[in-house]
């Protein structure tokens, strides 16, 4: 099981494609800051110096969630695209133990593209805030507890990624649909019905990190990590459960 | 000899489409057996359930008695090349075959000696998306020999080799068997692995139609012409057909004569009785290609 592992991960380093997505999640993260400090106590905005201002700020670092997403997507769906599944299956034939090395390793990535994110956000936002004279604690309740956050987040996302290019195995129409899923027809339902919007996974992620005492929408933060949990599991195993006995053709 | 690779009463439906009907087909232990077809036969499709990657809609197909997927580490019992495709783009060489060897609990070496064993070392460090097909096949077949197994499967390994690759891969896999490797390997081209092979399985439209060694396959191909030129053709023809012989003069040629349906060495004995002389003599028979497309020819007709 632990060489299995082992060789996911050296599957993820061995592309370029993970650090492709790394420099996006380290460029959002930049973005992220940038974004949230100049915006501070403009047009409704929580002022700089307020805790919500705060979560704001360092709470981008879940925007690597969508990264994770694609890179969970990318690590099922490229196996199927270029046909290396075959190889995979056949080193360890009984494939729930491919599928579960897949998952801890992507779990694993997801923790370290979270914490990319996070010490980006921390390097870029912190100093940045000094020299505003903005006092934040990186200790202080709220902060720390955002940044950790939005690094479950990024491993939770990764994970349903696995469990949707599982599910989809079309690389293509998985990463699309994943986007368009994740912009547009999860905004539209958080805008129009709310009540059932912040039960979807963005906004659960949502309620995990950033807006976690500023909106009544969204769920809180316990309630989002339970329902993201519940939303890994449902993917994992769904994706899982359709991979164990597809014919690999 | 025992069995290595037995296959029963294998079928294998796609939806409507029924790829592999009732085939039954053993590999014997230390030879070289080719699995022979046109393409759409169903070669591939029985390969794939032979190794677990295919579910059979009835029947079976085991390795070493066991189905591939009881197998523990089957990467150093049986190593299998599959297709060309089956590469990340992005990756090098080595790391396609380092991720393989430590799933499969290979030391990392192996990775670099499987790359000598095809000749491919030069490009270890290459991203595989430059690979032309014929390096593709040899770094899938280093892939098959990671784990040093005792045997190999192979589809359609000369697919998209030239010349000299084709000749590599059949001193290749004469070397493999000769150290009591046993090959079960693929092919649409006879032609390409009847130099190598001992035994052969020959399917067409998801059925068996021929299961024998080479041998007893080149023994259906007697019975052809045997050829002759004559600078007296015509006296030639008149003395064998005096002495029995089915001899006719050939199209095209005033010196040939062809005597069907006599052996090489009973046709040599009369020539020499009737005291023509002969300056050539050729049997026109042997030629495994033509009896490979009547054997699949039929059965491919079938809808």
């Amino acid at each position: 099981m632990i060489a299995l592992v082992r060789a996911e991960v050296l599957k993820l380093r061995t592309t370029r494609v993970f650090f492709g997505l790394c420099a996006a999640v380290a460029a959002f993260a930049v973005l992220g800051v940038v974004a949230g400090i100049l915006t501070a106590g403009n047009s409704g905005s929580p002022p700089l110096g307020s805790a919500a201002s705060a979560r704001n700020i360092f709470g981008t670092g879940g925007t690597a969630g969508i990264f994770t997403l694609i890179l969970g997507i990318l690590a099922v769906t490229g196996e199927f695209r270029h046909g290396t599944i075959t190889q995979s299956f056949l080193v360890a034939p009984r494939r729930s133990r491919v599928v579960v090395a897949k998952l801890i390793a992507i779990l694993v990535a997801g923790v370290g593209v979270g914490v990319l994110g996070s010490v980006v956000t921390v390097a870029v936002a912190w100093p940045w805030l000094a020299a505003k004279d903005v006092s934040v604690s990186l200790f202080s309740s709220d902060i720390g507890a955002v940044t950790l956050l939005g690094i479950v987040a990024a491993a939770v996302f990764g994970v349903i990624g696995v469990g949707v290019g599982a599910l989809v195995r079309n690389q293509v129409a998985a990463i699309v649909g994943a986007l368009v899923w994740e912009f547009v027809l999860e905004s539209i339902l958080v805008g129009v019905v709310p009540s059932v919007g912040k039960w979807l996974p963005g906004a659960a992620a949502r309620g995990l990190t950033r807006e976690t005492l500023q909106n009544g929408s969204l769920l809180p933060a316990w309630g989002a990590a339970l329902v993201l949990v519940a939303y890994c599991l449902v993917f994992s195993l769904a994706g899982a459960q359709l991979l164990m006995r597809r014919d690999v053709t | 000899m025992t069995d290595v690779i037995s296959v029963q009463g294998l079928v294998k439906r796609f939806r409507s489409v029924v790829a592999v009907h009732e085939l039954s087909f053993d590999v014997q232990s230390g030879t070289v057996t080719g699995f022979l077809g046109p393409n759409g036969a169903g070669k591939t499709t029985t390969l794939r359930a032979l190794l677990g990657l295919v579910n059979a809609t009835s029947g079976t197909a085991t390795v070493f008695g066991q189905t591939y997927r009881e197998l523990q580490n089957p990467s150093r019992r049986i190593g299998a090349a599959l297709e060309a495709s089956g590469f990340h783009p992005g990756r090098k060489a080595i790391d396609h075959l380092k991720v393989a060897a430590i799933a499969a609990g290979i030391p990392k070496a192996r990775a670099g000696a499987a790359l000598v064993e095809v000749g491919m070392e030069p490009a270890a460090d290459r991203r595989v998306g430059g690979f032309s097909l014929g390096m593709r096949q040899r770094l899938a077949l280093a892939g098959a020999l990671l784990g040093q197994p005792e045997v190999l499967v192979l589809d359609e390994p000369a697919n998209g080799l030239d010349p000299e690759g084709i000749h590599w891969m059949r001193g290749f896999l004469r070397s493999y068997a000769d150290q009591g490797g046993t090959v079960l390997i693929s092919s649409h081209v006879l032609s390409e692995v009847a130099q190598t092979v001992d035994h052969v399985v020959i399917v067409a439209g998801g059925r068996l139609v021929a299961s024998s060694t080479l041998a007893e396959l080149t023994d259906r191909t007697s019975g052809g012409a045997v050829r002759l030129r004559s600078e007296q053709a015509g006296p030639l023809r008149d003395a064998l057909v005096a002495r029995g012989a089915a001899a006719t003069l050939a199209d095209g040629d005033a010196d040939a004569v062809v005597v069907t349906g006599s052996e090489a060495k009973d046709v040599g004995r009369m020539v020499a009785d009737t005291g023509v002389p002969v300056f050539e003599m050729t049997t026109d028979g042997s030629n495994l290609e033509d009896v490979f497309l009547q054997l699949t020819a039929s059965e491919a007709g079938q809808p």
